[in-house]
């Protein structure tokens, strides 16, 4: 309406956008793979009620680490054992990024919403060192971009004529990996009580400081295999532009998911929709890419504004009246 | 029932209605003026909602309140308070460090832009000589016993003219001989003209104190019997709807090794400030030891420190002999002690997860529940079923969190899983506080039970009568020192409550002590 654009023809502009054509739902799923793997850590550090809303800069930082090893590489390298090193280097440098901020709080009962938050900046400050100094590629005229990487470096495309390359399987196996992990171990039950009642896992004599450490660990790890995913899969370069954002939108999925892993699955692929549905009506309508921003606001919102009605009930008459009895 | 006319206060089929709860059930109370009169209920009986309609918290959903014969309508406790109407809460309502003047003008909307201090310290000072209440206005609260606390709170209401006082469970905070100078305010007030609604689940006090007794139940008046023709079997089985067991299946004392001990036990609190100033004491297998004490005196970080829970700064736990103190509390779990702690909620359940979940708490990473990095949640299932079943606990759905279950069945639940660990110790913190009698029973039978198996039982309560009834010994905390352990054949309630004064020497009499606790 502001862009002076019927809505609802928006809105099917995104939808056939997002899953119009084989092609389309392809960029779907190719939006979706880092907010499969992003959301299935978070919601891991959410069920122990550790707020990690620093995925941005720990995908970053595996972005970062995992093109260190693709910008260094001989181009003779096997392309088994370099994609290998350079998932375990994104996934050890989102984890421990996460696992700062784990320490941080466990020492010093830093709040890790702050904490998580602010290392987003000092990641994006890396990064920008990087890519205005050691790493910009001498012939980028300038521009923060690194040299393209190599083959061998390069995640392997699993459909021909798409983009969709091997991070989604890393984001299925991810899903179901954390699925078990919740709901079958002694690691999820423990990440649970810690979660819901601090003092009874103290009391039941639950390694607090381990599982906080784990629990960082991974969310901050899955969150740089998906920036390693992105560099590797979809730019086959590092540059300053390498969608972290989703860090956030993740955040989202968890929640929309009620942290249920496989309901993130599919929610990540919604809000993947969304995005390329989002590209598409920026290139078809003229409406600026933006209004994707606002409608996954709007989305976290209402749903934070639902929460509120999951445990309080409209009551009519007099507020006096309503005091819990005794 | 009575003359209507001597009714200074008449509530007529009073019904209030919360969300899935008929709380008040056509309720008939009538108050006559220079009376004490007791209503007796068990925990949700409805006391408490009643008493809040008489002083405006909560509008009654049907019914009138009559006020010396004029029909009145409470919107607020202002409201109750101009029709001479005070309720005193369980929990005071004092600001610290103001003083005792501040407080009792506090919230007065007659009071002019500028206080009169001096007149108003006369005035209260005037009330305190009236009642022997002993209080100077111009203390500070926090420089006051609860005792005192509790004294000003009344005052308060006095000052604002109230000629009803309604006094909710006002002897929890009291040690028996501060609770009998209570009664004799009580007295004293009623002498006066002043008329007193009095709430109360403790039958000894109910019978020492009420002209008349009204008896609730899940809504309900059951009955009103004037206090000469009652007994204290009989309210019981008022208040509960059947005969109550007062007496326990106790063996004659079998002790045997001694399994836990302690030996100067230093704490501090959380504030720093030593709470425990060396504890020491022995436990044998197939004893109960009950430890006595107003609460706050060291007791929860005494329970704490043995279970691992709270660091201690000086002194041994051993458990048959091996020194516990530092060690993690899954291991001094291991060694065969378990804890019932105080506050069920906050510590010993998780109010969100279902009951299996809380079930297995200690069992999830042993044997039978776990498999390798696994939980085996068909074997937990069962394990939580047979719980259910022995201890007989009301459970909705297994899946269902616990904190929807009532607060006996919740108890039952946190008692079986530690029962079921089979321990050598077990330590049980104010196991039945706001329980309801049957559970009360129930939870009091199986701590005997345990302590006739053989196990060292350590029992921390606030209940007298409890700790009468259970314990072998009984010791007494007082500031974080154990005053003495007294074989339960040589004590008795006046010896215990000077001890939980803070008296070692027994031989001054109740008046000197409550000089002492000032």
């Amino acid at each position: 309406m502001f862009t002076h654009t019927n809505p609802l023809s928006v809105y099917r502009a995104i939808l056939t956008g997002a899953f119009g054509s084989t092609y389309n739902f392809s960029e779907t799923l190719v939006a979706a793979i880092p907010l499969i793997l992003i959301s299935a850590g978070l919601l891991l550090a959410f069920k122990m009620k550790f707020w990690n809303i620093g995925a941005y800069g720990q995908y970053i930082m595996g972005a970062m680490f995992s093109s260190f090893f693709a910008l260094h590489a001989s181009q003779n390298t096997s392309s088994f054992i370099l994609i290998t090193v350079m998932c375990l280097a994104g996934l050890i440098g989102g984890a421990l990024w996460a696992v700062i901020s784990a320490l941080l709080k466990l020492f010093w009962e830093v709040n890790e919403v702050i904490s998580t938050l602010l290392l987003n900046y000092i990641a994006l400050y890396i990064l920008d060192y990087f890519m205005h100094g050691p790493w910009r590629d001498p012939s980028s005229h300038g521009f923060p971009l690194s040299k393209s990487f190599a083959a061998n470096a390069r995640l392997p495309i699993l459909l021909q004529h798409t983009r969709i390359h091997l991070g989604l399987v890393f984001g299925i196996v991810a899903t179901v990996v954390i699925y078990i992990l919740i709901k079958k171990t002694k690691f999820g039950y423990e990440n649970k009580v810690i979660g819901e009642n601090p003092t009874a896992a103290k009391y039941a004599g639950i390694n607090i400081f381990r599982n906080t450490l784990i629990a960082a660990g991974i969310s901050g790890g899955l969150a740089g295999l998906a920036g390693m995913a992105q560099v590797s899969g979809i730019i086959h370069m590092i540059q300053m532009e390498i969608n972290a954002d989703c860090g956030y939108t993740a955040i989202i999925v968890s929640w929309l998911a009620a942290l249920n892993p496989i309901a993130s699955f599919f929610v990540a692929i919604i809000l993947g929709g969304l995005e390329a549905g989002g590209y598409q009506i920026q290139m078809t309508m003229s409406v600026p890419f933006g209004i994707v921003g606002v409608i996954e606001s709007a989305i976290l919102f209402a749903l934070l504004g639902g929460e509120l009605f999951k445990t309080h009930k409209l009551v009519s008459g007099r507020k006096k009246s309503h005091h819990p009895i005794q | 029932m009575g003359n209507v006319s001597e009714s200074i206060v008449r509530l007529h089929n009073i019904s209030k209605y919360f969300p899935g709860v008929l709380a008040n059930d056509k309720v008939d109370f009538d108050l006559r003026k220079g009376e004490i009169h007791t209503l007796l209920g068990e925990n949700g009986a409805g006391k408490s909602t009643l008493m809040n309609v008489l002083d405006g918290l909560y509008l009654p959903d049907a019914g009138e309140i009559y006020i010396n014969g004029e029909r009145v309508r409470l919107h607020n406790p202002n409201d109750a308070m101009r029709n001479g109407i005070g309720m005193i809460h369980q929990h005071f309502m004092l600001v610290e460090p103001l003083t005792v003047l501040e407080n009792v003008i506090l919230g007065i909307k007659s009071e002019p832009f500028y206080i009169n201090k001096k007149k108003t310290a006369s005035q209260i000072q005037e009330i305190s000589d009236k009642y022997n209440f002993g209080i100077n206005p111009s203390l500070k609260i926090w420089q006051l016993s609860v005792g005192e606390q509790q004294r000003v709170e009344i005052i308060k209401t006095l000052f604002k003219g109230a000629r009803v006082l309604i006094l909710d469970e006002p002897t929890a905070v009291l040690t028996p001989q501060e609770a009998d100078a209570f009664f004799e305010i009580l007295k004293k007030m009623v002498a006066e003209g002043k008329s007193i609604i009095f709430i109360s689940h403790k039958l000894n006090e109910v019978m020492k104190i009420s002209d008349r007794i009204t008896v609730m139940r899940k809504g309900k008046v059951v009955g009103s019997v004037k206090r000469e023709g009652t007994s204290t079997e009989e309210l019981a089985e008022m208040m509960v709807g059947r005969k109550v067991l007062f007496s326990l299946d106790r063996k004659p004392l079998e002790k045997g090794a001694e399994i836990l001990r302690l030996e100067n036990v230093q704490a501090f609190n959380d504030k720093g400030i030593k709470a425990l100033k060396g504890v020491s004491l022995s436990i044998k297998s197939g004893e109960i030891l009950g430890l006595a004490g107003v609460s706050g005196n060291g007791q929860q970080i005494l329970s704490d420190a043995i279970a691992g829970l709270k660091n201690i700064s000086a002194g041994k736990i051993l458990i048959k002999g091996k020194n516990i103190a530092g060690r993690s509390p899954r291991f001094i779990a291991r060694m065969g002690l378990n804890y019932i702690p105080p506050d069920r909620l906050r510590t010993g359940l998780i109010p969100n997860l279902s009951s299996v979940d809380n079930a297995i708490l200690r069992r999830y990473a042993c044997d039978p529940v776990s498999r390798g990095f696994f939980i085996d949640y068909s074997r937990a299932n069962s394990f939580t079923e047979t719980l259910i079943r022995e201890y007989d606990i009301m459970v909705p759905r297994r899946d269902a969190p616990v904190k929807l279950l009532s607060g006996g069945n919740m108890q039952k639940l946190l008692f079986a899983r530690e029962a079921a660990e089979k321990p050598e110790v077990l330590i049980a913190v104010h196991p039945t506080r706001g329980l309801d009698i049957g559970a009360t029973e129930f939870i009091r039978k199986e701590l005997v039970k345990q302590r006739n198996n053989g196990v060292a039982v350590f029992l921390i309560s606030e209940d007298l009568d409890e700790i009468f009834m259970l314990s072998d010994r009984i010791g007494v905390i007082f500031e974080g020192e154990i005053l003495d352990i007294i074989d339960i054949k040589d004590a008795d309630l006046e010896k215990i409550g000077l001890l939980m004064a803070g008296l070692r020497d027994t031989h001054r009499t109740p008046k000197e002590m409550t000089a002492a606790t000032r």
